[in-house]
């Protein structure tokens, strides 16, 4: 509570009022949890809903990337798919594979998010259009890999879901967290980084100025692949195996924090730190849900008016300014 | 009290709690996949470990609702909390909309909750493993229904017989044909549990037969819709070549029935049909003389996994598999030398009914899915 209250303030005057939406939804909804519900607001609970966050927070870094060159990567739930099954089918419970096969899946990921951006580059479409095509593909190669749940994995590779620091903070919602810092320090602080905002803001200018824009959306596609893989790892962890359709409900999932989180969807503006504050929100949100008996169905349409009620706040303000 | 002093004289056996809204006698004794096991070696599990005094909280994480069987699953389970207010304190279900990584939070939920016994049906059987693993490992007992998980931390596993339902199936298919015709069979959802399994075991009987030819093997993913489109295909290319249709169970079996009605077969002239739990098909072949066997696979097993479960919390020993009892019926006339059912289908239909409605939920005659309301504790 302290650390929101300190967020908010800092937000407020350092003129970030667009993650503000956010954190009022988030402290909305943890007033609602705690009155409900007395086991709601202990350590525990809340700890459970941090590890749970760290599986769409991979995905949803990568996610928020593409959108901010003004493009969408629409291959990740097939690219997170595609790599579970290659990672439990050829680690298939041998310890010595791990390693090798996790750097493998992680370069393999990259690459076809390489092959993303070669191709929005390359030919002009849409990449919507594009990671629609690829996206199909690498399903349809997920399914010629196997058609149910695949291979075995070794007991303590379950460490990365599970796994707690001194028993209590999630190993995996950690590493997401150090992987939202370095992304927001590039973003921020470094010359690429600055031009991943610029390609989105105004493409033309950017080809005008002779910004490498070629070399940023092929980037900025390549780590959306690394981080949909790094998802695809997490979720084998978590489950003990890969299945031909693991990923399905992230392509779209992942795009939710990003929108909540106050990036545009035609690129130049937002971050990564929002995004961060949006995947916590989806998660407290199934948590908070959850503790009030609310059935799937009904969970399905308040996640629909949370997303439309911040993303309007976002509009309006636009307007307005 | 029939139903306690059996279970007295059996001792440690478990007896199912199932009737069906009929007024047909029907046995509700210890399952017959019990009294008919050859081996004396039957697994039990000593639950004393889980003995709490009550009133319980039990979290019930449902992998979804995805087909009319499951919604009345799910209403059997509350039916069975409500009818036991005085243990049941409260009754928690999450439902995951079939998704494996939603199920896995619900589960950690229902457990930051401090639920005192967790029933799951696992959406997939893999996925949810580490989960009701750990899950067991706190020292919550579970219980699983339906759809188990592929190891074995649980305490018991509720279901139904699927080997006992297509051993009979093809069983009965074989005597009605005397040993020799062509079968088609029409399964639910390519790869899932309940279809392979039930396919497998009447295939061990069918290959038993050399006179059985199998002409084909297509599924309809539980639809009527789809069991129709697909059965379409298969009569315009056999037709009349057809002589048994082997439906993995009764979600698909009216698509079957309409799809030879609209091929121009008259009544009398449709081969024999299997079914499961549902009243369309049992209304179909009385309307048009359908031979039919009925093995069910109860929807009720649901109210059955809340009995159970208070068994645990009270200490007392459960079997390792927990087979609730399927009521067999044939329509008149076709009974065979194998089987001699409990009932015919005439007195397990409900005429009136909806056509998509589960006889076999044990929710009473009167029972509509889409209105039950029922003042469960939660």
């Amino acid at each position: 509570m302290q650390a929101v209250l300190q967020n908010t303030s800092r937000y407020l005057s350092g003129g970030r009022s667009g993650h503000l939406i956010v954190i009022g939804l988030l402290v909305v909804m943890f007033i609602v949890g705690a009155v409900l519900s007395d086991r709601f607001a202990t350590s525990n609970n809340l700890l459970n809903v941090y590890e749970q966050s760290a599986g769409l927070a991979f995905v949803s870094l990568g996610q928020t990337l593409t959108i901010l060159t003004g493009g969408i990567d629409l291959s990740v739930g097939s690219i997170i798919s595609l790599v579970a099954m290659l990672t439990s089918g050829l680690i298939n419970g041998n310890p010595a594979m791990v390693l090798p096969v996790v750097l493998f899946v992680l370069v393999l990921g990259t690459l076809i998010g390489v092959m993303n951006g070669a191709a929005v580059v390359v030919t002009g479409v849409h990449p919507l259009i594009v990671t629609l095509g690829t996206g199909a593909i690498v399903q349809g190669v997920a399914l010629l890999y196997g058609l149910g749940p695949t291979g075995k994995v070794p007991l303590n590779f379950d460490t990365f879901a599970y796994g707690r620091i001194a028993g209590k903070i999630s190993i995996g919602a950690t590493i997401a967290i150090a992987l939202f810092l370095l992304v927001w320090f590039i973003l921020r602080y470094t010359r690429s980084g600055r031009y991943v905002y610029a390609v989105g803001d105004d493409p033309h200018a950017a080809r005008l100025m002779a910004l490498p824009h070629k070399r940023v959306l092929i980037g900025v596609y390549a780590a959306s692949g690394f981080f949909a893989a790094l998802t695809a790892v997490y979720l084998v962890s978590r489950f003990g195996v890969g299945q031909p359709y693991t990923g399905a409900n992230y392509t779209l999932a992942s795009i939710t924090p990003v929108v909540v989180g106050g990036t545009m969807l035609a690129g130049g503006r937002g971050g990564v730190i929002g995004t961060l504050l949006g995947v916590y929100l989806v998660s407290l949100l199934n948590n908070v849900l959850n503790f009030m008996d609310v059935s799937s169905h009904f969970q399905l349409v308040v996640q629909g008016l949370v997303i439309i009620l911040a993303v309007s706040v976002y509009v309006e303000k636009r307007r307005v300014a | 009290m029939k139903k306690k002093l059996i279970a007295i004289l059996l001792g440690m056996t478990a007896i199912a709690g199932y009737s069906p809204p009929t007024q047909a006698e029907t046995y509700t004794g210890v399952p017959r996949t019990f009294l008919f096991n050859p081996s004396l070696d039957v697994c039990f599990k000593d639950t004393a470990q889980y003995k709490k005094t009550g009133p319980y909280v039990i979290g019930f994480s449902n992998a979804g609702l995805g087909d009319s069987w499951r919604v009345v699953m799910q209403h059997s389970i509350m039916k069975a909390a409500a009818e036991h207010k005085d243990q049941v304190k409260q009754l928690i279900i999450t439902d995951a909309g079939h998704d494996d990584a939603k199920q896995v939070a619900d589960i950690q939920d229902l457990i930051s909750r401090e639920v005192d016994l967790l029933i799951v049906s696992a959406n997939t059987e893999q996925a949810l493993d580490p989960a009701v693993t750990r899950a067991m490992e706190r020292g919550i007992p579970v219980v699983m229904v339906d759809r188990r998980v592929s190891s074995n931390n649980f305490v018991t596993f509720v279901t139904a017989s699927d080997a006992m339902m297509g051993r009979l199936f093809a069983q009965w298919i074989v005597e009605k044909l005397n040993g020799k015709g062509n079968v088609v069979i029409l399964g639910g959802q390519a790869g899932s549990s309940p279809n392979e399994l039930r396919v497998k075991a009447g295939m061990q009987v069918f290959n038993q037969y050399p006179g059985i030819k199998i002409l084909d093997t297509v599924y309809s993913d539980w639809s009527p819709v789809r069991g129709k489109q697909v059965m379409q295909t298969v009569i315009s290319k056999y037709g009349h070549d057809i002589n048994a249709v082997f439906s993995t169970h009764g979600l698909q079996t009216p698509g079957s029935i309409e799809a030879f009605l609209e091929a121009g077969f008259k009544q009398g002239e449709i081969p024999p049909h299997t079914t499961s739990d549902v009243n369309g098909p049992m209304q179909m072949a009385l309307k048009y003389k359908v031979p039919m066997l009925e093995v069910g696979y109860p929807p009720a097993m649901g109210g059955t996994a809340i009995e159970v479960a208070l068994k645990v919390l009270a200490g007392a020993q459960v079997p390792c598999t927990y087979e609730i009892n399927a009521q067999i019926a044939t329509t008149e006339g076709d009974e065979t030398a194998s089987i001699h059912p409990d009932m015919h289908i005439k007195d397990m239909v409900l005429p009136d009914a909806p056509a998509d409605m589960l006889v076999t939920g044990g929710m009473g005659p009167d029972y509509n899915p889409s209105t039950y309301k029922v003042d469960y504790p939660h």
